[in-house]
């Protein structure tokens, strides 16, 4: 990780890709018996807590300039696990786990 | 004769015009002119007070149903580009768009007024517009099918919600207008940003 800027670990859920902080990653599974499905376990940083998804497709480097506050019409209405942040880059745009 | 009495006026009073008009009807046709054009005006303040200040009015369809929201919380209108999907959010949130550097949250707002009308697909964005309000510090975009003009109205033309509007959807709106020979629910940003 460099100064001002975090690196990610970025998932495919189905629906949405999600970024997580690659320093809070404590491994990835491949699911047993489900192609394409991964299971990502997190927790070196905070509480232990797993993300089942359909692909991991690597990690990216967002500098603080890509990085933009969740809007609060979304915070509100978004049920479970909360972004944190929204990443914008020329690539596309994951939400911050 | 009536002529004839109207210059005898004028003689007593030793005002004679060549014109056949005095300088008395003169100067009383000016005072009538300016009390004409005073009568006027304030005759245009007091409908303005009674009707209240114009409201300009953003008006957009989905469908054939027509919609209005104030202008002063419109921020703009653009055509939708690529919106990413959020998971866990709820039905009526399209995604998340990039405008022009920012985060822009897209709602569908067919979803928000028909809630119960939800259907598995998300809406389809091409050729659509996404109407951008902000409100008491929040913002988002509203995916609407065609957006048709700009009407400026006095506030006296905003009604009551008309009573064959669903309950649960009448606290959507601020109220009806007619605008362009049709009635148009006029929406409450506040309450459709708002979950």
């Amino acid at each position: 990780m460099r100064s001002g800027s975090v690196d990610l670990l970025v998932v495919d859920d189905g629906a949405a890709l999600r970024g997580y902080d690659c320093r809070d990653v404590v491994r990835v599974e491949e699911v047993a018996g489900e192609p394409g499905g991964y299971l990502v376990r997190l927790g070196r940083l905070g509480s232990p807590r797993e993300v089942a998804c359909r692909e991991v497709l690597g990690s990216v480097a967002l500098s603080a300039r890509e990085i933009r506050p969740v809007p609060e019409v979304l915070r509100e209405r978004i049920t479970g696990e909360k972004p944190w942040a929204v990443g914008l880059t020329g690539q596309g745009m994951y939400l911050l786990y | 004769m009536r002529n004839g009495a109207a210059n005898t006026v004028f003689e007593v009073i030793g005002m004679v015009s060549t014109s056949g008009i005095s300088p008395l009807d003169e100067a009383r046709g000016e005072l009538l002119r300016e009390a004409s054009i005073d009568a006027e005006a304030s005759g245009r303040e007091k409908a303005q007070e009674e009707s209240g200040p114009a409201r300009s009015l953003l008006v957009f369809f989905l469908g054939s149903e027509g919609f209005a929201v104030d202008l002063v919380h419109v921020r703009k209108v653009l055509r939708p580009s690529r919106i990413a999907c959020v998971s866990g959010a709820a039905p009526e949130v399209l995604g998340l768009m990039n405008c022009q550097g920012e985060v822009l949250c897209v709602l569908d707002l067919r979803r928000i007024l028909s809630p119960g009308k939800e259907t598995a697909q998300p809406a389809a964005t091409e050729g659509k517009f996404i109407v951008v309000v902000q409100h008491g510090g929040k913002e988002a975009g509203f995916l609407v099918d065609e957006v048709r003009d700009v009407a400026e109205l006095p506030a006296s033309s905003v009604h009551p919600v008309l009573d064959s509007i669903d309950p649960s959807r009448a606290s959507l709106f601020e109220g009806t207008v007619a605008c362009g020979g049709r009635f148009v629910g006029l929406l409450s940003p506040s309450a459709c940003l708002n979950p």
